[in-house]
Formats: C-alpha cells, structure tokens, sequence
C-alpha cells in the first residue's frame, strides 16, 4: 500500500502569513498536533506544530543549540510563560516552522511507519517530488486504521 | 660541497617559508578547517624533505598538547554538574538583579573562570545564563555579551592555563603557574576594571529593568543550578589539588602536562568507579568526545610547521632583523613585541603567531644576555597575543562563539559596531600594559 492510499488528500494547512494565534486556535479548537504550511501555489514549506507552540513559550536562551539544558532553578509561573507566549501571538507561523521528513505519493506503508518511528512523529507530509506540492498528510490514526482493517 | 649544502638549505629556507606563508594565508580565510590545514602543511614540510618525521615529533610540544587534553577532560566532566551556572545566577542575585550590577558580575564571574578555564567554554556555560537574566529583565543582550567577550579574553591572560599561548610559552620557557599569577594577573585586575569604565558610561548606566522582571531574576534557586552534587564535589576535590599542584609545580618537581593529565585520569576514575565496563566505557568516551580535538591537532601541525620553518633558520634571521629596528634595546624590542602581537592578534588566530614568535624570541636570548634577559618579553609577548584578541570580532573564537549565540538570539554583534568600541578598548588595555611593563621590568 502506497502513501495516496493512506493519506488524508485534504488537511487543513496554514499560510505562512497567518499568525501564531490562528494556528494555536485551530490546534487546540480540532485537537490536532501538525499543521502543515504551504504557500499560495500549495507547495510544502514546512510544519507548524505543538512543538512550535512549546518553543514560543520557552526563553530563547533555552531553545539555543549550545542552550541551558536544565531550567529547574528557574521559578516562572504559568502566567510568565503565558505572557510570553502572548506577545508572540501575531508573528506569522513562518517564523516557527519545521522542515519534517516527508514521504512521496508512492512511498510504501513500511517506510512511512519508519519515518514516524525515527522522526518522532504522528504524521507524515505527502509532497510531490517534482513540484513540491503538498499532496496530503498520514497521521498515524489513518496508518492504524488501514492495518487494524486490514487484520479483520 | 660546502656550496651545495649552502643552495640546499638557502632552498629549503625558502620551500619551508613558502608552506608557512600558505598555511597562513589559507586559515586566514577559514574555507577549510584548521587542523586540516595545519596537519597538510606539516605533512608537506615532511614531504618536501624540509624536516624528517623524527624532527617533526620532537617539534610537538607534548607538554602544551598534555595540558590542553588533561584539562579539557576536567572541564568536559565539571560542566555536567552544572556549577558554573550556579556562579553566574548566585552572582546576579548578590547584586539584586540590578541591571549594570549583574553586568560587572557577569564579566567578574567570567574574567574569574577564563582565568581557569578555556575561554571557548567559559562563554558556552556563562553567555546562556546570561541570555536567560536579559531576557527575564527585557533588556538588551549587546552590552552583556560585548562585556563578556571582553572580560573572558583578559581573564584568561592572567594565568597558565587561561589561554593558549600562556600554555605555549609557559611550556617552551619552563614558566609555572605561579610565575604567571604573580608576573600577569596584578595588571590583568587593572585592565579589566579599566574596561568596565567605559563600558559602565556607554551602555551600563542606561541599563533600567521594572521591579517585577528583577524580582523574577531574585526568585531563580540557584541550587537548581547544580545537576549532581556529588559529582560536583568530586569535581572541586580534582580541581583543588590541580591547582595546588600548579601553584607547587617547581618544589614538587612537575610539569604541566603531568598535572593536567593526572588531574584528568584521577576525575574519570571518581566519575566512572564503581560503575560496570559498559557504563565506564560510555563516561570515558563522552569525557574524551568533549575534548576539542580541532585545536589540539592544529597545534601539533602547527607545532611542525613552525619547526620545520625553524630549522632552516629563517626564524633567526627574523629575529636579528627585528632587533636591528630596534637597535637592540631590551625596551623597544618589548614595546614592539606587545604592540604587534596585540595589533595582528587583532586579526590573525593568536595561536599560530604565538607559536612563531616563541622560537624567533628564543633566538634573541644571545642579545640580551642569556634566556633569563627575555623575560620582559615573554609577558609582551603573552599580553599582546591574549589581550589583541580583544580588537575585533573575529581575535579571537570566545568573540565569536557569543556572536553565534547573539545571533540566534535575534541580536546579532556586527563586525564594525563591535570595532568601533572593542578595539579603541584593547589598545587602552595595552596602554595599560606597556605602563606596566616598563614600570616593572624595564
């Protein structure tokens, strides 16, 4: 079974000029964890995720790559954080994207299972090879279902 | 015959002088990494029959490259255990997040720990501290981070093991630990607080944070800081007798590296006992990766190059030529030495000029009666080297491992802006040390 089968052909997706409360809202009104990003001619420009939402509540000095690594004598409230997270709220999302490792239309069902298990994550970006075009998402729920309907 | 050998070595001269000027130009540009640029040129130096592969090795300094290794393994260790974070948050409460006063903190805290430290690594565990304080108190990072760089180049002249090219000369003139302390830190306190002046007036007293940001500030728990108390502990136990042992080194009969690599193998065995093989493997190995082995084998293929550049010779004709301009006087030809190693410090990697510079004032020893007469020019020679790299952005790879920080940080340190202040302050701080040379010395 090839990735065309599996994927949802129509995700929902962000423009990159949309902002960071645009898409915290429609992650947390439709419970979803990747938001892919694509321009106006669909092409896949990157993900916006609940990964991204962490990283805008966080201190850039953690998020560094030479960073502090432990934050425990740090005592910010909830509040803090949330301020924080507040005064980044109209950035557009382009800012804090991240480039996932996306499968083609006719990657094979293992790889992509791979590709969640390495990558750490719960969905896969289907791009077209030649054009870039975001061609849909397979989150693990539409992986899960083809096997456990498969098994019956 | 005699003809023959004279062309031969008149040939290598140049060969060798030609491979040095190459390998020179080529770090400069940093398109390929220096230690494979280094490790070429001193291969090529074997090659081209400049020097054999026996000479080559005796041309390493194993003392320096001991050291280095012994204490980059103690660092890799200590900084797992969280405690110079620790000494940067304690710092900045003591002063009660007041925004200047965490300022001249930071810079104390890190003049203090490059002194021990290597610079590079004191900025990596103090600058994100220092990033979090700024952004907690929402103010600008530029003047913290520009202090720091400032500060990490100056503490590390006070010591042996603060910077390199106090490990170089320090080794290749038997100098220990505590002629160093005693010869450099005195002046190193005076420069430091002659750069935080200016640095208070330029951007220190403008520096304003609300009462609720410096409260959040006031609320870290720096003991949260610390990840391992008892490897902590170990740590401070290995580090005291290192320096003890530093301090003793001359009564005790020992030699730098020795110390450093003791210390070294004495930490792992605490941090590894009594864990299983796997364990112990995995300790050792991730103690050994922190090292920066970029640096050491770009000083073992520069420690051939300059040698190979040495034997022929050309090193000593250098150096009579020098002392010709300054007509042999011991107080030009320091005066020279500081200001030019500051200056081309300024531009060049001071790690290659140091290591050229050792043996072309080794060879003025005859002018000035005797190794013992050098003297004044080995500490030139150290102030000018560490302190130049002060100038500009790119003196030294603490500045620009901040600049990488500042940059990530959405803050970036441009080159000319940071000229503008930092090299009108490094030449005050070689003012400072010209003053201070005469004064003492000449």
């Amino acid at each position: 079974m090839k990735a065309n089968i599996i994927m949802n052909p129509h995700p929902m997706t962000l423009s990159p000029s949309d902002t960071v409360a645009t898409a915290a809202d429609r992650i947390l009104k439709h419970h979803l964890r990747h938001l892919p990003v694509v321009d106006e001619q669909g092409r896949y420009l990157g993900t916006f995720s609940i990964y991204s939402l962490l990283k805008l509540t966080l201190p850039k000095a953690v998020l560094d790559k030479h960073g502090l690594d432990n934050v425990s004598f740090v005592t910010e409230s909830v509040g803090d954080l949330a301020q924080r997270l507040g005064k980044r709220r109209d950035e557009p999302v382009k800012n804090w994207i991240n480039i996932h490792e996306v499968a083609r239309p006719d990657t094979h069902a293992m790889e992509i299972m791979l590709l969640m298990l390495h990558g750490r994550t719960t969905s896969v970006p289907v791009v077209d090879k030649a054009t870039n075009r975001l061609e849909g998402i397979i989150s693990f729920w539409d992986v899960l279902e083809k096997l456990v309907g498969e098994s019956h | 015959m005699h003809e023959t050998t004279a062309a031969a070595s008149t040939f290598h001269m140049a060969l060798a002088a030609l491979i040095f000027v190459i390998t020179y130009v080529v770090i400069m540009t940093e398109r390929v990494n220096r230690a494979i640029v280094a490790l070429l040129a001193a291969g090529v130096m074997i090659l081209f029959g400049v020097i054999n592969q026996e000479a080559a090795i005796r041309g390493v300094d194993f003392n320096t490259i001991g050291l280095l290794i012994g204490m980059m393994v103690i660092v890799a260790i200590t900084r797992q255990s969280g405690v110079f974070q620790y000494l940067a948050i304690w710092s900045a409460k003591k002063v009660d997040a007041s925004p200047w006063g965490i300022l001249a903190m930071l810079s104390v805290v890190t003049a203090v720990v490059s002194a021990f430290l290597d610079n590079v690594t004191t900025v990596l565990l103090i600058v994100p501290v220092a990033l979090l304080i700024t952004e907690e108190l929402k103010v600008k990072a530029y003047p913290y981070l520009f202090s720091m760089i400032i500060s990490s180049n100056i503490g590390g002249t006070a010591t042996l093991i603060g910077d390199p090219p106090n490990i170089m000369i320090g080794s290749a003139v038997n100098l220990t630990f505590n002629d160093f302390v005693v010869n450099l830190a005195p002046v190193i306190v005076v420069v430091l607080i002659a750069n935080l002046i200016p640095i208070y007036f330029i951007w220190g007293r403008h520096l304003k944070a609300a009462p609720e940001d410096r409260k959040r500030v006031m609320d870290f728990n720096e003991r949260g800081a610390i990840t391992d108390l008892v490897l902590l502990k170990k740590c401070l136990a290995v580090i005291g007798v290192v320096v003890l042992s530093f301090v003793f080194a001359r009564f005790l009969g020992l030699e730098a590296a020795t110390i450093g690599l003791f210390g070294a193998a004495a930490l792992l065995l605490l941090q590894c006992w009594p864990h299983d093989a796997d364990e112990q493997s995995k300790r050792v190995t991730h103690a050994f990766t922190e090292c920066e082995w970029i640096t050491i084998f770009f000083f073992v293929g520069l420690f051939i190059v300059v040698h190979g550049l040495d034997s022929t010779g050309l090193l000593r004709l250098l150096a009579d030529k020098v002392l010709a301009v300054t007509g042999g006087e011991l107080n030009a030809t320091a005066m020279v030495v500081l200001w030019s190693s500051a200056i081309l410090s300024a531009f060049i990697d001071n790690i290659p000029f140091v290591a050229t510079m050792i043996p072309l004032i080794k060879a003025m020893a005859p002018s000035f009666g005797g190794p013992e007469g050098l003297m004044p020019l080995w500490w030139a020679l150290s102030l000018g080297a560490c302190l130049g790299g002060n100038g500009t952005l790119i003196g030294a790879s603490a500045n620009l491992v901040v600049a990488g920080f500042a940059e990530r940080a959405g803050q970036p340190i441009r080159f000319v802006p940071f000229l503008l202040t930092a090299f009108p302050l490094m030449l005050l701080s070689v003012a400072i040390c010209a003053v201070y040379l005469y004064w003492r010395y000449l």
